[in-house]
């Protein structure tokens, strides 16, 4: 296998782990999500791209969620990106941005996961998430925005 | 995004996807867009927090149990690269495009050549003559075209001039003898039935063997709005020719006759 194939398999359990922010549960998804490719693979109709794995697990952690404890839907406060944003994420650890992702609402929280993936082109990204420009374009800017607020709330600048 | 540069409403939308690596941007308006806004302070800020965030993604700790477990062999398929990609490649383009136009040439002068028979030129060149002579050139013969072949043999000596069956029944106006450029000697008959002429001249020879190069039924030839139909028998050919076209010479070689 190329390691570049590899890399994008661990990047696929990351994918798994910021929707659902459960180790244990990321993992499930994963092998579940892998099998299912090789029992394709095996009756002559392998994934043709990369993306079939994306798409696949991102349902997979949507059934997950849905049985799990569901975020509440409120209208979260936004803010303008700071220039302090990026020392602010630093601090975070990637637990909490995984707890902050995976509350996010659909098609928003898939959105977000990609994007900070960086693993995608553009044209993949709208592919995966099933989404137009100026709908995923909405989505991350109000998504950097709440984050940019939960940052100021979680970390405010004078703590860091 | 507030900017010094005035961004498109379009431009603007489109930062908001701004991926955080180059050879990410695979969309020509967001290539665009973020050509536009490179110098914005809005844009830096939006990467340095992007960046900031996917440095914390790629910190999610990957349990050994997942490494170890990542499969052998590969369960993508392999990748077909669909026709439109190549055909989009100016390579593949100008390539197909070339076998294209030497295959329509080919094809013409296949077709050429299958339409083309022994002694064709000859009749290209009497369809001129044809186009070019006059009635009173000719010396007065009237009778049916069928008795001709007698009339030729007898005063020109010219042996299986005879004019098809197809072509018999016609009532002639006049007919003459004369050498064409390679010295052949061509008959040529005024008919009065729209103002057909025909011509019977020797078919074309192997020039090693110097037998009659033969060819079965009748061809068709055009020029210069001039038509005629040609076939060869016993090593004469014999052409109908008319001003018209195909049209006007197919309801006489469609007869069928003894």
């Amino acid at each position: 296998m190329a390691e570049e194939e590899k890399q994008n398999l661990l990047q696929l359990y990351r994918f798994c782990y910021l929707m659902v922010a459960d180790a244990a549960k990321a993992q499930e998804i994963f092998h579940a999500t892998l099998r299912e490719a090789a029992q394709q693979a095996a009756d002559g109709e392998a994934p043709r791209d990369r993306l079939w794995f994306f798409r696949n697990a991102r349902w997979r952690c949507l059934e997950v969620s849905e049985k799990g404890l569901q975020a509440e839907d409120v209208d979260l406060e936004e803010g303008e990106l700071a220039e302090s944003g990026p020392s602010q994420i630093e601090k975070l650890e990637p637990q909490q941005f995984a707890i902050w992702i995976s509350g996010a609402p659909e098609p928003q929280r898939t959105a977000l996961a990609l994007f900070y993936l960086d693993e995608f082109s553009h044209r993949d990204l709208l592919s995966v998430t099933e989404l137009k420009p100026p709908e995923l374009a909405k989505l991350l800017a109000r998504g950097r925005r709440e984050f940019q607020a939960w940052l100021d709330a979680t970390l405010p600048v004078t703590q860091i | 995004m507030s900017a010094a540069v005035q961004l498109s409403r379009r431009d603007r939308m489109l930062l908001h996807c701004a991926p955080l690596r180059e050879d990410h941007v695979d969309d020509r308006a967001l290539r665009s867009a973020l050509h536009h806004a490179r110098q914005t302070p809005g844009l830096a800020v939006q990467q340095s927090f992007d960046r900031a965030a996917a440095a914390v993604v790629q910190a999610v700790p990957i349990p050994q149990e997942i490494i170890d477990w990542v499969p052998t062999d590969t369960y993508i398929a392999p990748t077909r690269r669909p026709w439109k990609k190549y055909a989009q490649n100016p390579a593949f383009a100008a390539t197909g495009i070339a076998v294209v136009v030497i295959a329509i040439v080919a094809i013409f002068q296949l077709v050429d050549r299958l339409n083309r028979f022994p002694g064709q030129s000859t009749a290209q060149r009497l369809l001129t003559t044809a186009s070019s002579n006059k009635s009173m050139m000719l010396d007065p013969v009237k009778t049916d075209a069928g008795a001709l072949g007698d009339f030729l043999f007898m005063k020109h000596r010219l042996a299986h001039y005879d004019v098809p069956p197809e072509f018999a029944e016609l009532k002639t106006l006049g007919c003459r003898v004369f050498d064409d450029e390679e010295g052949q000697r061509v008959a040529q008959v005024w008919v009065v039935e729209k103002k057909m002429q025909f011509f019977l001249f020797p078919a074309e020879r192997d020039p090693k063997t110097g037998a009659a190069k033969h060819f079965n039924g009748w061809r068709h030839i055009d020029q210069d709005r001039w038509s005629g139909v040609v076939k060869e028998q016993n090593g004469v050919c014999f052409m109908a020719a008319l001003r018209g076209s195909e049209k006007d010479l197919a309801p006489y070689i469609s007869k069928k006759k003894e």
